[in-house]
């Protein structure tokens, strides 16, 4: 909430100028609620283990369990910010119009499913190295930065174009800022590289989990 | 009847591997409150975790057809965010209890354990013998065919393990207990026959105070 205030003022103070047809606010609204739905649940679900460690003396709660659990949680969260902050948008009189609602919601289910995969590759990962949790929280200090979260990618200069499509997180803000407004197209999104990224961690996630799922409940 | 078969189970360590159990084949009875006794770090509590269900031995197999309770520890089975009416409500509905024996059962827990207003207080908050009152009077409100008790008669002021040892007593006509403890008063006044572990052998005596007695020789020697 904050953040989205901050960017818009600097903006607003910065003068750049504005794409038509695109509420700034509203456009950072699906960025941040977005993004720190993926963050969150990557970081959840790589504490979920230990946190939940008491809870596995009934044999009944499984590992997994408490991966699902915290991805519900996650996105019933995010989707009530998201509702709230819609809001306040249409009630200081924000146009709120979107191009493609089945676009959007794809985008969100999608970025929510690309974080539970990295989320249970990380998991086992960090569960038995504790190191790798630090690691990967270091790793995603810059990619606030490297998102496309404030900016979109035709805004960039071309040569920058290239490399921040490598990031997958950037193609799922433009798919989901290029179907909310109308004027934003998804040109730089790019599906097989975003398949890839969700179904690679996921089927390696669960072959570490289902290798090492005694393994969590014993320890 | 609970089986174990070729049943081993081991730590790595630096030194090797630190049996628990080594190639045991053994059954025990029906209808029996079994003791397990042993030294410190013998094995005892992965014993009985095992059979619980939440630990596994590495080769060979531990199966039973009774059904057993989660072992009850000092560690609890609490998630610590959780008030103690939500741990228990949590626990009625993995075990898929109906709404109406969920009241039944937090009613009786909230009684039982005597938490007054803690009841509806974060269980980190909890003393170590709170949280065993609450998880012995959870127990309490569910039929095992075998309780697994984990050293938790030895907490709580005395009215309250008097009280407790009265219902456990109570509870043991019809079900079975299995249980770890280091108190031998314990031990004699509800278990009728007993195992030792020792060196990853498991030896079962059908006379507790025989358990006793090779226990105490084990400790001497």
């Amino acid at each position: 909430m904050a953040m989205i205030v901050v960017f818009s003022v600097i903006k607003e103070l910065a003068g750049t100028t504005h794409t038509p047809g695109v509420e700034y606010p509203l456009f950072l609204a699906l960025s941040f609620v977005a993004y720190n739905m993926f963050k969150n649940i990557v970081f959840k679900s790589m504490d979920a283990f230990s946190a939940n460690k008491a809870l596995f003396v009934y044999k009944q709660v499984l590992p997994f369990d408490t991966l699902i659990s915290r991805f519900i949680i996650e996105i019933s969260l995010s989707s009530i910010v998201f509702t709230l902050l819609l809001f306040i948008g249409w009630y200081i009189g924000l146009e709120i119009r979107c191009d493609n609602i089945l676009g959007v919601l794809l985008g969100f289910l999608w970025i929510a499913i690309f974080g539970f995969s990295l989320g249970i590759f990380f998991a086992v990962l960090s569960f038995f190295y504790e190191n790798f949790g630090k690691v990967v929280k270091l790793i995603f200090l810059p990619m606030f930065f490297l998102s496309a979260l404030f900016y979109s990618v035709e805004s960039l200069p071309p040569f920058a174009r290239e490399i921040i499509v490598y990031n997958p997180v950037v193609n799922f803000m433009e798919l989901i800022h290029g179907e909310f407004f109308l004027t934003l197209d998804t040109f730089y999104v790019d599906y097989m590289y975003m398949v890839f990224w969700t179904l690679v961690p996921l089927f390696l996630g669960l072959w570490l989990y289902k290798s090492s799922q005694r393994k969590i409940i014993m320890s | 009847m609970i089986f174990l078969e070729n049943a081993t189970k081991y730590y790595k360590t630096k030194n090797g591997k630190k049996y628990i159990l080594k190639n045991v084949t053994l059954t025990l009875p029906e209808h029996t409150n079994i003791g397990i006794l042993g030294r410190n770090g013998a094995g005892k509590s992965t014993l009985l975790r095992m059979l619980g269900g939440i630990d596994f031995p590495n080769s060979g197999k531990i199966y039973s057809d009774k059904s057993f309770s989660w072992p009850m520890g000092l560690a609890g089975g609490f998630q610590g965010s959780m008030t103690g009416r939500q741990n228990v409500k949590f626990v009625c509905r993995i075990f898929s209890r109906s709404e109406d024996e969920l009241k039944k059962i937090v009613e009786f827990v909230k009684e039982f354990s005597e938490l007054g207003d803690y009841f509806d207080m974060p269980i980190k908050i909890y003393s170590s013998g709170m949280k065993s009152r609450l998880s012995f009077g959870l127990s309490l409100a569910f039929d095992f065919d075998y309780i697994l008790i984990d050293e938790t008669l030895s907490v709580g002021d005395k009215k309250f393990k008097k009280k407790s040892k009265e219902a456990l007593m109570k509870k043991i006509e019809t079900s079975n207990v299995l249980m770890v403890s280091h108190s031998m008063n314990d031990l004699k006044s509800i278990c009728d026959s007993g195992i030792v572990v020792n060196n990853g052998e498991i030896v079962y005596y059908e006379n507790i105070n025989d358990a006793i007695d090779r226990y105490d020789e084990i400790n001497k020697g």
